[in-house]
């Protein structure tokens, strides 16, 4: 049992031309979903400059949208994120998982599951295709009858023995065949290629964004995409959805706090816009802090 | 429902029935007589005879270049639209039955399209397997949630129909997106009806007319507010696309302005069109741009012709967009073998207007039959337009292996269709009557209670008798659709259009643009064509006589002509040759038919805006400028007809346009141009001589600038009644500058640029104007010796004048880029 921890969690984005934008268009995937969990007791967004319109609502998988309107020319959209979440999410342990082969769990979600998560969760989507190589990639890590649990921490470590965590090499576009041949990527990647292994087993599987809280514990292995946004999956199994980090090779517990979740990264990308610009040169510029305390 | 042929010679229709590619069932001749239908039809064909059908078939060619109808089946290629001269007549009492049918698979999409973009009821329950839906890529996740507005939300439909050989109809596709056609289906009728003119006079038919009226009102009564007058765009793509046509001609039937991209814009999630300086607030539009490309903020980012925010306006309900984005997920086949169980659930009915039969892979019983029966079934994608639809038998077997592969790793993306034996009708050929597949598009609006639909729709038959299949883009042709008077339902059900109130038109940036250009090119072709007609003239009478005065005359205005376009004599090219060259080559920038060319590419842009008969004109002078003017009746002709369009053109314009702001800024522009033309024209041809004016070549180059400038006759009469000068030498900088009552002066362009101005409601410019004009006033006080000097400011202020329009009304938004932020990247 990973305890409860409460977050302070303060998400800037800040997008500079070297020219006046004229208007900008945004869509916002950046409040955390409370969750059974997860409690959200404030989560606030703000620009600046003052935007026209922000208009919010619960979009198709139940996460919060956010729509930002600004049309006061500036060289500079900042976008801040507050967040206030309490995480109370027991870390799943794998051998409990074991009650079950992976095909029986497959049957299970067939005949239990909700019929559109089933299909949402279940079949690919614009960046997880399923490919013979992404099969052959899951192959290697379990097969329909591996126990469940086993099955599950076979993936983690084969995404991890296989793939080399390195940023710059993929962008938000990069689909499972490129990373294939790639071989690197970061935690939307490692998160892509899970889900396409685990639906192609027949597993529904989400794709989970949110952050991961940083473990400055003395001698501990400082966990990569700390400090960042992160990315994980989340996976239907008889016991309920149970979420893995592919990135960092673990079960998730209370050190994750879920954003929103969706097919891939493109149904909750956390900020994407359209900006009115004539300007050559931008720069983007993010800086994420997660402070935690130990609640009871 | 054969009617007796024996009575008659009729060896057309016997020949025509004996066809070796006519279908079981075939739309005018039955194994023995023909169908009562088309009874008179058989009777003109007959009476025509085949001279006379070529004669019809050239008729309707004719008047498709004359109307300027296009099809394009990209981007980049601009085809003619086909249409077979002879009409498809349908029966009464079938039309009304499928219009019954027709009715009752709109108001089931409608009820299907809200239902899967709200609670998806129909997918939970499965009576719709959800696969056929969430695995669609054409169902839009961000649109869910957005459908709460008034009436229904599929507002336009349009649905291919196809007739098997026991001649039932069945569907074959929907289109629900943007249905295009309708547009199309009334300039075809238009054009079938002038073609048999006796036969259509004869024929007690269904007007189309009404259709559109009830589209108009349809719309106005969509909007989301209790505006009293709702204001309705539509959005298109722009005249670069396949359809632009259709758009263009709908615009002017509904009453509607296109509007693209540039002209709206999201404030206040709201849409509003570009006015001038203002913002007017849109209710309603009707959109002709495609799904994944209505939004960049929330589909594809690069897309430039979508407006960002445009579904989350649907979602706070300030607007209303038919169809609505999201819509073209029920232009899917995997609904079809769904919707009889659907249609029972939801309205309690039986389906009446069936499918062919279809398998969908995603199921895996549906698949195994799918994947035996390969080789004899239609294998279409479930999403159009990402991958051709592939005939089974048409296959090698290595393709089919590929295909059963691709089925397999992606069954939910595929369905298999049993094949339809479309029904035949006749198509005019040089080899008599040809039997061709037929497939109809009907259109249907939403009204009050149910919905209206256009009597009969768009025919279409397959480019030959190959064809299996009737696919746009693979020289289909058009067939008008007749429909008996009587058959259509009573218009009772019509939803009337809310009163509205007249309000000024407004004119976007874009539209003020293109028309100031329509201005400008148009009289650029007339000034051109003139000045090259008078130098040609010239040239005949003394081009041989070097060294003499004609021949320095003929060198000032062919000077006149290299300054005024920019177009370089080549040695050893003759005058006639060149001034042939800058009149007829296309690719002669500042020559005539290159504005010609230009002045067509602006009209297609504001299609909505010009009246029909402008497009008669641009085919008449496309086809004169494209004859070889030194071989055909000869240069001096050519330029007359030019002519002589070109002011049909301008008189289309005057005559048809009302005095608002779209008129003055196409005012704005002829004036514009003529001024700067004539300027241009005394500052070449005339400059030159001013330090020895009293030579005899001086004389006869002001003549022919007089002529150029049209004014001479003017100056004959004022000479003879001693009103004006007696030299042309005196008369040409007064009657071409100066003389505020010759409509060819620069004085009379200055001051009807400032009246124009002052029209378009831009009362800074049009002083400015007014200024310039009392300048040029106050040269006339000026001694002739500073001509030059006075000429050369003129043309600077004129320039000045033209850019100061152009940075107040024609401001283009800035250029839109996609941005997407995830922490990681940016580390």
């Amino acid at each position: 049992m990973s305890p409860a921890r409460r977050y302070r969690i303060h998400h800037v984005t800040r997008y500079s031309y070297d020219q006046q934008m004229e208007a900008c268009y945004n869509r916002a995937v950046l409040r955390p979903r409370a969750t059974a969990h997860q409690q959200v007791v404030s989560a606030t967004v703000t620009l600046s400059p003052e935007p026209e319109l922000v208009s919010e609502h619960l979009d198709y998988f139940g996460n919060h949208s956010l729509y930002l309107e600004t049309r006061t020319a500036a060289t500079e959209l900042e976008v801040v994120a507050e967040h206030v979440v309490v995480v109370d999410r027991p870390r799943p342990v794998a051998a409990d998982l074991n009650s079950w082969t992976v095909a029986q769990a497959v049957a299970w979600a067939r005949e239990q599951a909700d019929p559109l998560e089933l299909v949402d969760f279940g079949l690919p989507s614009p960046l997880v295709e399923i490919t013979g190589e992404v099969r052959r990639f899951a192959g290697t890590a379990f097969g329909p009858e591996t126990a469940l649990g086993d099955a599950l921490t076979g993936l983690l470590a084969t995404i991890g023995a296989e793939l080399r965590y390195a940023q710059g090499s993929t962008s938000v576009k990069t689909t499972l065949s490129q990373l294939l041949e790639l071989r690197q990527g970061v935690c939307q990647d490692f998160a892509h290629l899970a889900a396409g292994c685990l639906r192609s087993a027949g597993l529904p599987t989400r794709y989970v964004s949110g952050y991961l809280e940083t473990i400055p514990a003395p001698g501990a292995v400082k966990l990569r995409g700390a400090d960042a946004t992160h990315a994980w999956v989340s996976v239907l199994t008889p016991q309920g959805w149970v979420d893995l980090d592919p990135t960092n090779d673990q079960f998730v517990g209370s050190a994750h706090i879920v954003t929103a979740w969706g097919r891939d990264f493109s149904d909750v990308s956390p900020l994407r816009g359209v900006v009115l610009t004539e300007a050559a040169e931008s720069a983007l510029h993010v800086a994420v802090d997660v402070e935690s305390e130990v609640t009871d | 429902m054969t009617a007796s042929a024996s009575e008659h010679v009729t060896p057309l229709l016997d020949a025509y029935r004996k066809h070796p590619d006519r279908a079981a069932f075939d739309e005018l001749v039955t194994p023995d007589g023909v169908r009562q239908q088309a009874a008179a039809l058989a009777e003109a064909v007959e009476a025509l005879g085949p001279a006379g059908l070529l004669v019809a078939r050239a008729e309707v060619s004719r008047q498709v270049a004359a109307d300027g109808i296009s099809a394009a089946d990209s981007a980049a290629r601009r085809l003619p639209w086909l249409v077979d001269p002879l009409p498809v007549p349908l029966p009464g009492a079938e039309w009304s039955a499928l219009e019954v049918a027709l009715d009752q698979r709109a108001r089931l999409l409608d009820l299907v399209l809200v239902d899967l973009y709200s609670e998806r009821r129909l997918l939970r329950r499965g009576i719709i397997p959800p696969g056929v839906v969430l695995s669609h890529p054409d169902f839009a996740r961000v649109a869910t949630g957005c459908f709460g507005g008034r009436g229904r939300q599929l507002r336009l439909t349009a649905t291919d129909l196809g007739r098997g050989p026991d001649g039932s109809w069945l569907a074959i596709s929907d289109r629900t997106q943007a249905p295009a056609g309708a547009a199309y289906a009334m300039a075809t009728r238009r054009i079938v009806a002038k073609a048999l003119a006796g036969l259509h006079r004869d024929s007690d038919l269904a007007r189309l007319r009404n259709y559109f009226l009830t589209v108009t009102g349809s719309l106005l009564a969509a909007a989301p507010s209790d505006t009293e007058t709702p204001r309705v765009v539509i959005h298109s793509p722009g005249a670069d696309s396949p359809y632009s046509f259709d758009q263009g001609f709908l615009a002017t039937l509904l009453g509607f302005p296109l509007a693209e991209a540039d002209d709206l814009v999201l404030s206040g999630g709201r849409v509003w069109l570009r006015a001038g300086d203002e913002l007017e607030p849109i209710d309603v539009i009707l959109r002709r741009v495609d799904d994944a490309l209505a939004d960049p903020l929330e589909y594809r980012s690069d897309s430039e012709v979508g407006l960002p925010g445009l579904v989350e306006a649907t979602r706070r309900g300030t607007v209303t967009v038919a169809n609505p984005v999201g819509s073209a997920i029920l232009d899917n086949p995997a609904l079809a073998p769904h919707l009889a169980a659907v249609c029972r659930e939801v309205l309690g009915e039986e389906l009446h207007l069936a499918a062919p039969q279809t398998w969908w892979a995603g199921d895996p019983t549906q698949a195994q039959h799918l994947l035996t029966h390969l080789q004899r079934l239609v294998i279409k994608p479930v999403a159009r337009g990402r991958e051709p639809v592939r005939y089974g038998w048409l296959l090698s077997s290595a393709e089919r292996d590929q295909l059963a592969a691709r089925i397999g790793s992606e069954p939910w993306a595929w369905c298999g269709q049993e094949p339809l034996e479309l029904s035949t009708a006749p198509v005019v050929t040089s080899a008599g009557l040809e039997p061709r597949r037929f497939v109809l598009r009907t259109f249907g609006v939403a009204t009050d209670d149910g919905y209206q639909f256009l009597p009969g729709g768009l025919g279409r038959v397959a480019g030959s008798t190959a064809e299996f299949t009737v696919s746009s883009g693979a020289g289909a042709l058009a067939k008008d659709v007749w429909i008996p008077a009587t058959a259509p339902r009573s218009a009772s059900v019509i939803a009337r259009p809310r009163l509205s109130v007249a309000r000024p038109s407004v004119v976007t940036p874009r539209v003020a643009g293109t028309l100031m250009t329509i201005g400008r090119l148009a009289e650029r072709a007339e000034s051109t064509a003139r000045l090259i007609k008078v130098a040609d003239d010239l040239t005949e009478d003394f081009g041989s006589h070097a060294g003499s005065a004609g021949a320095e005359a003929v060198h000032a205005l062919l000077r006149a002509v290299t300054g005024i376009t920019g177009a370089v004599p080549r040695p050893e090219e003759t005058n006639l040759a060149y001034l042939a060259r800058v009149t007829g080559d296309a690719n002669e920038p500042g020559g005539v038919h290159h504005s010609v060319r230009r002045l067509i590419a602006e009209a297609r842009e504001v299609r909505d805006i010009l009246s029909v008969d402008s497009w008669s004109v641009f085919n008449r002078l496309e086809r004169t400028l494209s004859t070889d003017p030194l071989r055909g009746a000869g240069l001096q002709q050519q330029l007359a007809d030019v002519l002589e369009s070109l002011l049909a053109f301008s008189g289309i314009m005057a005559q048809s346009m009302v005095r608002d702001s779209s008129w003055g800024f196409l005012e704005a522009g002829g004036r514009l141009e003529r001024a700067a033309h004539t300027v241009k024209l005394l500052r070449f041809a005339l400059l030159s001589q001013a330090e020895d004016r009293l030579r005899p070549s001086a004389e006869l180059a002001a003549e022919a600038v007089l002529r150029a400038g049209e004014s001479i006759i003017t100056h004959r009469r004022r000479a003879a009644s001693g009103t004006g000068p007696a030299t042309v030498t005196e008369s040409v900088r007064q009657l071409l500058i100066h003389d505020h009552a010759n409509p060819r002066s620069v004085a009379n362009q200055v001051v009807s640029l400032s009246e124009a101005l002052r029209l378009i409601g831009d009362d800074r410019l049009a002083d400015q104007a007014a200024a310039v004009a009392a300048e040029v006033d106050a040269f006339a006080a000026t001694g002739i010796d500073d001509g030059a000097e006075q000429l050369a400011v003129l043309s600077q202020a004129l320039a000045g004048l033209a850019e100061r329009i152009a940075v107040r009304h024609f401001s283009r938004q800035t250029t839109r880029r996609g941005v997407e932020a995830t922490g990681l990247e940016a580390r």
